[in-house]
């Protein structure tokens, strides 16, 4: 079996420090920053980088007292799962929590193929100062685990205003409670009905005896209208391969990474080694961003505006019920089998509209289902109401644990 | 046909911030090579700028001195393109939301008319790495520089308004006034604190129309700029009258030969708005207070100057130019000494005696107390004015007693008419010549004799008394 990691903490028994996490075992990507290890986001082009200082998230975690047992492969510069070991490395219980960047769903659309609770967090409050990030926009470091009061003491330590990452915006600055709020007034759910169209009659059903957890929370689900899910992934298309062509500048290959041995003279030096370093699927994404960027900006421009009415027409909507619900995944699209970029956004299609609106999201498993045969709920709640999306998330597995 | 330039200006200054735009680092870029670095400005991954305040203050005065409407929010894009001296692939700069808009400055045209001259906006941006070709040796290499990366810059945008190179000439005067007035820049040409794009284009004299423009780079002083352009409306006047279409590129100015040359442009693209740099959101009273430190600008101290001290409007100009002449001035004027005096003291001898030395007043032991005794001394007669020059340059560097200066070095104004009237006699009794030329009617030669006892005297004769005595004698 091939090692699921890139880096192995050699120290991974030291306790660590006393604190609320104290003893939790967590696994990184190796996008994420720990000081002295490698991390080269899965590229050639950072191939052999080391992180110079630990990630804001990383340093509280450690001083909470988790302790980081390695970094897994994983697709390059985070886009998509392809190659990606993380969930393998929780799911085989070597880690309680894994951090997967979670841009287009990819926290938890992995790990609703292993049954895991995933939790992509309102945009902006996690520090993301450290994480070598593609898509500033949309990018955010997801939380995985099997339970989600895990992922909220987790996040209470990581959120928070951070003074090394000046976008965080204003409202995130107070940070997280790790006591989850009881449940008060029953909560309601909207279903969109635009976002179900591709569903076949399998998945449908599937997602209709989901919602009968729901039910046996006492939530009420109705039916709610919005823009068909193919304008939000559209939007998430364009918008991101802009963000990670000029992002991915950055990594040049030339100052540190792979850096190419050919060429007349260092502006075909540079062209070579970026040639070179990128892969098969990373770099028609950034072609795709070059595109719009150089050929086709007013394409980005209203993608730009589209994706504003549709953040405006989700937070509209999430003033009428307390959270969306819709399927996490197809299972027969599989990310770690993508190839192309239609491959890899047909994996995502599903979760990828929070990440285009910035709203938090659980992704919660269905425990009655064997692993890899649930589409997994996903639950968007309105902007900072993470904390009540983990209790029901609690809840709900509670329920399920008595046997519904 | 008669054609009319049309001149638009794009000119970057360095604020004179202690930090980088986005870190830390000491904003000192001819430091040694890459002392002044981290992993900020080396744009290394993972790591987040963040905007100095200081610079934002200091940008905020300079636009204020130009008379810029302050923009409530203003947002950095990443402005993309690929050369090495920028090796993450964008700069960062404000392209959708700059820090202001709307500006003026006012100049005099070559007619003598007052011209008001339009800013259409002012944004923030860093500086990139500075390139370094060794091409002596076997193998030529390119280093790079990061010192200057992440210097901070605003950009100044004009609106076509210029016409002619001295319009151009002037603005850039008026704008580096203004903007030293406000101590936020050096605004040096030649130092590289202020660089100069010019974007030229031609039109036929009374069309509205905004022809393809052409772009001049490489002006390292002033005069440099008023020469290109006039080469360049030459040089596009000779294209159109042989029926040759302008083509929008870049030239390179070559201040040996005078001329513009055509040089390949970076390859540049668009502007993404970076959603990882903070907004700048001002509000009213933060804008007050640093409003609040906005001194009074030239061209307005110029006016009061010339109501208050009744200066010409050449002097006025000349003593307010400077902030800190312009003050060291009214200092010296508070003394009760003649203002007009004064001005031209000042313009005239203090000015290109600093200059020569490089040096600001700040930078001497002048004081305004002492300038004034020495000026006083002028008044009264006890020194007189080529002796009083003298002085004032052991002024800049020395605390002694102006008396003892003076004395040790024997300024003082001989006007004992004894001792002149034997100096007459002397200079009279040498040229019996002249004398004698000036008797038979040539009044010019009393100049002569006059220079003659000064040149005895040491200069230390009182150049009226001598007058008058050797008009007497010659009689």
């Amino acid at each position: 079996m091939p090692d699921l990691f890139t880096y192995r903490n050699s120290l991974p028994e030291q306790p660590g420090a006393d604190g609320p996490l104290s003893g939790m075992r967590v696994a990184v990507q190796p996008n994420l920053s720990v000081n002295g290890w490698p991390c080269n986001a899965g590229s050639h082009a950072l191939a052999g980088y080391t992180a110079l200082a630990d990630a804001t998230t990383v340093a509280r975690l450690t001083r909470s007292g988790a302790v980081l047992i390695g970094s897994s492969h994983m697709a390059e510069l985070g886009f998509g799962l392809a190659d990606d070991t993380i969930i393998q490395i929780i799911a085989d219980g070597r880690a309680e929590l894994a951090l997967i960047t979670d841009t287009m769903g990819e926290a938890r659309v992995a790990a609703s193929g292993a049954g895991l609770f995933g939790f992509k967090p309102s945009y902006g409050l996690i520090s993301r100062c450290g994480l070598m990030g593609l898509v500033p926009s949309m990018e955010c470091i997801g939380l995985v685990a099997a339970d989600p009061a895990r992922i909220g003491r987790a996040l209470a330590v990581m959120a928070g205003s951070d003074p090394d990452d000046p976008s965080m915006p204003d409202d995130c600055a107070a940070g997280f409670s790790a006591d989850l709020p009881p449940i008060t007034a029953q909560p309601t759910a909207g279903i969109v009905a635009e976002w179900l169209e591709g569903l076949n009659a399998a998945e449908r059903s599937a997602f209709e005896s989901s919602l009968a957890r729901l039910d046996a929370m006492g939530i009420a689900t109705r039916q709610v209208n919005l823009a068909p899910s193919g304008l939000f992934r559209d939007a998430h298309q364009v918008i991101a391969a802009v963000e990670a062509s000029s992002s991915a500048g950055k990594y040049d290959g030339v100052r540190y990474g792979h850096r190419s041995a050919s060429g007349k003279n260092w502006n075909e030096m540079y062209l070579n080694t970026r040639a070179e370093s990128f892969g098969p699927l990373i770099k028609p994404f950034l072609f795709q961003g070059a595109y719009f960027q150089f050929e086709n900006y007013s394409a980005f421009e209203n993608a730009c505006r589209i994706r504003g009415r549709l953040m405006r027409a989700v937070t509209d909507l999430l003033a009428q019920v307390d959270m969306l619900v819709l399927p996490t995944r197809r299972p027969a699209h599989d990310p770690g089998r993508a190839t192309t970029i239609e491959e890899t956004y047909d994996a995502f299609g599903l979760a990828l509209p929070a990440n285009l609106t910035g709203h938090p999201v659980l992704q919660v498993p269905d425990p009655t289902l064997a692993a890899g045969t649930d589409l997994g709920l996903q639950l968007i709640g309105r902007r900072l109401d993470d904390a009540r999306l983990l209790s029901i998330g609690r809840q709900m597995s509670s329920i399920a644990g008595e046997g519904c | 046909m008669k054609y009319e330039a049309v001149i638009g200006l794009e000119i970057h200054v360095q604020l004179n911030a202690a930090t980088k735009l986005f870190c830390d680092c000491p904003n000192r870029p001819g430091d040694e090579p890459n002392r002044n670095i981290c992993p900020v400005c080396l744009w290394l991954p993972g790591v987040f700028p963040q905007l100095s305040r200081e610079a934002l203050e200091k940008g905020v005065l300079a636009c204020l001195a130009l008379n810029c409407v302050i923009q409530p929010e203003s947002a950095f894009d990443q402005k993309v393109y690929y050369y090495p001296d920028l090796p993450k692939g964008y700069q960062l700069s404000q392209h959708h939301k700059p820090l202001a808009r709307n500006g003026w400055v006012d100049i005099v045209a070559a007619d003598g008319q007052v011209k008001r001259l339009r800013i259409h906006h002012v944004h923030l941006e860093e500086d990139v790495a500075k390139l370094l070709h060794e091409t002596e040796g076997r193998t030529p290499i390119s280093l790079v520089d990061f010192n200057r990366a992440g210097t901070p810059l605003i950009e100044i945008v004009s609106e076509p308004d210029m016409r002619d190179p001295h319009d151009a000439m002037e603005y850039i005067k008026a704008l580096r006034d203004q903007l030293r007035y406000t101590g936020s820049a050096e605004c040096s040409l030649e130092q590289g604190t202020l660089r100069v794009d010019a974007n030229v284009s031609l039109r036929p004299l009374g069309s509205k129309a905004l022809n393809t423009k052409v772009e001049i780079k490489n002006m390292n002083a002033i005069r440099n700029v008023g020469d290109a352009i006039a080469y360049e409306i030459t040089r596009q006047t000779e294209c159109l009258e042989k029926g040759e279409p302008i083509v929008m590129h870049t030239r390179l100015w070559d201040p040996e030969k005078k001329v513009t040359t055509p040089m390949r442009a970076k390859f540049e693209g668009p502007c993404v708005p970076d959603p990882s740099v903070a907004r700048i959101v001002i509000d009213d009273a933060w804008l007050e207070a640093v409003r609040q430190r906005l001194p009074e600008m030239p061209a307005h101290k110029a006016a009061r100057f010339m109501d208050a001290y009744a200066l010409t409007a050449e002097e006025a100009a000349a003593v307010s130019a400077e902030r800190d002449l312009s003050e060291f001035f009214e200092a010296v004027v508070a003394h009760a000494l003649p203002p007009r005096k004064v001005a031209g003291w000042i313009a005239g001898q203090l000015f290109s005696a600093l200059k020569e030395r490089n040096r600001s007043v700040g930078e001497t032991r002048l004081t305004a107390a002492r300038f004034a005794e020495l000026l006083n001394l002028v008044e009264r007669e006890v020194i007189n004015t080529q002796a009083a020059r003298e002085v004032l340059i052991r002024l800049l560097d020395s605390d002694a007693p102006l008396e003892e200066i003076v004395e040790k070095g024997g300024f003082r104004q001989i006007s004992d008419t004894t001792d002149l009237e034997a100096l007459v006699q002397r200079v009279l009794a040498d040229h019996p010549a002249d004398v004698q030329d000036f008797r038979n009617g040539n009044p010019k030669v009393l100049g002569f004799l006059m220079g003659q006892a000064m040149k005895t005297s040491q200069g230390k004769a009182n150049p009226k008394l001598l007058k008058e005595m050797l008009a007497k004698r010659l009689g």
